[in-house]
């Protein structure tokens, strides 16, 4: 028998090409889309993840609670503050406490600077995946200036592991304020030659319009969320539904459009790295003085501990935060990332280390998009749908 | 000192120096390093970047390709147990030769041109048409799904842009009344050129050879994102190097036609006498004529830095809808140009 005649094969219909999109084809994450195609004409198409599955719920079970944010983060590297903050809100929840208010200001400073960050870098690979090599450039190119603010800020350009139960780790450093200020100001200037390059691009336009149209109900029903399901004209947001750290004290919009095509995905995220934009504004104005962790563990400081707070500002891991025992219960909590909502369930046996930590990630439940949207369309498309709906595979599949 | 002087002839040799020197394999190798070099080096500008520059940063990276070319020319060629071998290895290397050999008849000044013949215009269009056919053959042959595709992809395309030059061609032809190159160029210098004349012809043909030669937008059939390499995705090492050099090579092949029905051909440089018999009728004329073309081709690659990819069905609706409405047009508008130019 020949080595051939050995495959496994599958019978498909005639006049049927079956293409694997993925996990090695350039225009693919860590994932693979099984697309069979009519000619040009995409018939069926089948979201294949879990190439990168690293069992990370079963992994938190080995580790005390706070141990688990650096593997957390490594769900959606790039949006690390707000993939992590609903793990440590949901703690809190068990703990039964509250950050102080600045803690809450700087958590929102964080996690606007991860959106912003987080929105570029999945606009830059859109662009790319569009043949736009100019946009994927300056889009990481100005991704760096909140990648640098969000060091200046905690230490780290992306795992940045800064939030404790009951507050922050750092506080902010002198001279922040004037520089997020110049990097704002820098990237409005930058906003405006976006339009210009990319989005009143004909090209660029020809290419999105009508594509990969999901409408309201569609949308509804894939319970697909973030950006995506506010482009098709639903007001969904955890930061308004159930408003969490400092967002009810400042003032935002939601933007959505009616639309729902690529074209209405892509105009969405530019909206709202502008709204990022004014947020991170009224935070910066806006935050007041005090403590950055809540008093209960201010208490339990050596005097050693006392000192580097005073004099560095920050916040060095204590035993007190490191031998976390949680009382008996379980909590959940919610929070908005650049993708969407991300929904944590964390259950405590009253151990150091938690009994069962559920994850529900924004992009597992835009993954469905491709099954339900794909078909119909032509293989070009394939790029234009799944850089405009910013799918990022490491985060589905945990 | 015989050796010498035996070399010097053999170099000078007339079919070693076309076919070799100039415009052959060295001139074409040269322009290609320098055109993708200063492609890589403007697209860097405007993206905010360098570009090359690790190797030579003295020079701004400009021996980058010879590196690339050296390293494709070392590496293993792996051919797939699943090809067809005969074809998959013949398709590059004759798409890239066929692809130059429309230069045996584009003349670089009045008395340079390796063939003499009162057809050279048709013989350059008719090679032309050649190579993307061995694209397709290279796509096929390669087994591939992708592969596949990407050739499905540039038989569409051919088929749009093909017309279009050949029908550009013939308007620019036509007006001249000649299908010499050398005659059009010097009709061109009796009145004006081309690109004045009929410009109309000029962006046609211009937008036509973007689509022919796979630049962005029209960078369909290789499209990264959709079909991996598009025809050569199974391709590695030196072929793969001959693969993509092929692109460039028709490119700049298609901008010496341009530069011969539409910029005047050597003019205003050949006009110069010095009485050194090489400045005169190789050098200056040639210099013109190649400066000219690289002109046009860092036009076309520039688009590189403004422009998305369109989709397959955008490209050839643009292609009848447009601009083969535009090249008969053209050839509507070369008429007029020669009946006016009867009746004054």
């Amino acid at each position: 028998m020949s080595q051939q005649s050995q495959i496994l094969t599958r019978r498909i219909d005639k006049d049927i090409l079956e293409v694997f999109i993925g996990p090695q084809h350039p225009g693919s994450g860590h994932m693979r889309i099984i697309l069979r195609v009519d000619g040009d004409i995409i018939v069926e198409a089948e979201p294949d993840i879990g190439f990168v599955h690293r069992t990370m719920e079963k992994l938190a079970e080995g580790r005390e609670w706070v141990k688990n944010q650096p593997l957390f983060e490594r769900m959606a590297i790039l949006d690390a503050a707000n993939c992590t903050l609903g793990y440590i809100m949901a703690i809190e929840k068990l703990l039964g406490i509250e950050p102080p208010p600045r803690a809450k200001y700087i958590r929102t400073i964080l996690a606007e600077l991860n959106r912003i960050a987080s929105h570029l870098y999945g606009m830059g690979i859109f662009a790319i995946l569009l043949g736009h090599s100019t946009m994927y450039m300056w889009f990481f190119g100005d991704r760096e200036v909140f990648v640098e603010l969000a060091e200046r800020l905690t230490g780290q350009r992306l795992t940045h592991s800064f939030f404790w139960p009951g507050g922050v780790r750092r506080d902010l450093p002198s001279g922040f304020k004037d520089e997020l200020e110049k990097g704002i100001k820098y990237f409005e200037k930058r906003l405006k030659e976006y339009e210009v390059m990319f989005l009143k691009n004909p090209v660029i336009r020809s290419r999105l319009e009508g594509v990969g149209y999901i409408s309201r109900q569609k949308a509804a029903e894939l319970g697909i969320v973030g950006p995506n399901i506010r482009a098709s004209g639903i007001r969904h947001d955890v930061r308004i539904e159930e408003p969490y750290a400092a967002y009810p004290e400042l003032d935002f919009e939601v933007p959505i459009y009616k639309e729902g095509d690529a074209l209405a995905r892509t105009l969405q995220r530019v909206d709202e790295l502008r709204e990022s934009l004014k947020i991170l504004k009224q935070a910066v104005n806006r935050i007041p003085e005090g403590p950055i962790l809540h008093e209960k563990y201010l208490k339990m400081f050596t005097k050693v501990l006392k000192d580097v707070l005073e004099t560095e500002k920050r916040v060095k891991l204590a035993p007190a935060l490191f031998n976390l025992r949680p009382p008996k219960g379980e909590a959940y909590a919610r929070v908005e990332a650049g993708r969407g909502e991300y929904f944590y369930y964390v259950v405590s046996d009253g151990q150091n280390k938690p009994y069962r930590v559920r994850v529900v990630s924004p992009s597992f439940r835009n993954s469905i998009v491709f099954k339900y949207v794909l078909p119909g369309h032509r293989v070009a498309d394939l790029p234009a749908i799944y850089g405009s709906i910013d799918y990022f595979p490491p985060e589905a599949d945990r | 000192m015989a050796i010498v002087e035996r070399l010097i002839d053999l170099i000078l040799w007339p079919p070693l120096f076309y076919y070799i020197i100039f415009p052959g394999l060295i001139f074409v190798m040269i322009f290609e390093m320098f055109l993708i070099w200063s492609e890589r080096k403007i697209a860097g500008r405007v993206q905010m970047r360098y570009g090359p520059l690790e190797i030579a940063p003295r020079l701004a990276g400009a021996p980058q390709l010879m590196a690339d070319l050296i390293r494709y020319a070392l590496q293993e060629v792996i051919i797939p147990r699943t090809v067809d071998k005969l074809p998959f290895v013949i398709a590059p290397i004759a798409a890239f030769v066929i692809a130059l050999m429309p230069l045996l008849v584009t003349p670089f000044s009045p008395t340079f041109l390796p063939v003499t013949t009162e057809g050279s215009i048709l013989i350059a269009a008719a090679l032309t048409t050649i190579p993307p056919l061995l694209l397709i053959l290279a796509g096929w042959a390669s087994n591939n799904k992708f592969s596949l595709v990407g050739s499905a992809r540039e038989s569409f395309l051919i088929a749009t842009y093909e017309i279009i030059i050949l029908l550009v061609i013939a308007s620019m032809s036509f007006l001249y009344g000649t299908l010499d190159f050398l005659k059009a160029v010097e009709a061109q210098q009796a009145l004006l050129w081309g690109i004045i004349l009929n410009p109309i012809a000029a962006i046609t043909y211009f937008v036509a050879v973007m689509m022919g030669t796979s630049r962005f937008p029209f960078e369909i059939a290789e499209a990264e994102s959709e079909i991996v390499m598009g025809a050569f995705t199974e391709y590695s090492g030196i072929m793969f190097g001959l693969a993509m050099g092929i692109s460039y090579a028709r490119m700049f092949v298609y901008n010496i036609i341009f530069v011969l029905l539409f910029l005047g051909g050597w003019s205003p440089l050949g006009g110069i006498v010095t009485g050194n018999y090489i400045l005169d009728s190789i050098i200056l004329p040639g210099a013109s004529v190649a400066i000219k073309a690289v002109i046009i081709s860092l036009l076309m690659v520039f688009t590189r830095a403004v422009y998305g990819r369109y989709r397959i069905d955008h490209a050839l609706k643009g292609g009848w809808g447009f601009w083969f409405i535009m090249a008969l047009v053209s050839i509507g508008l070369s008429a007029a140009v020669v009946y006016l130019m009867e009746v004054f």
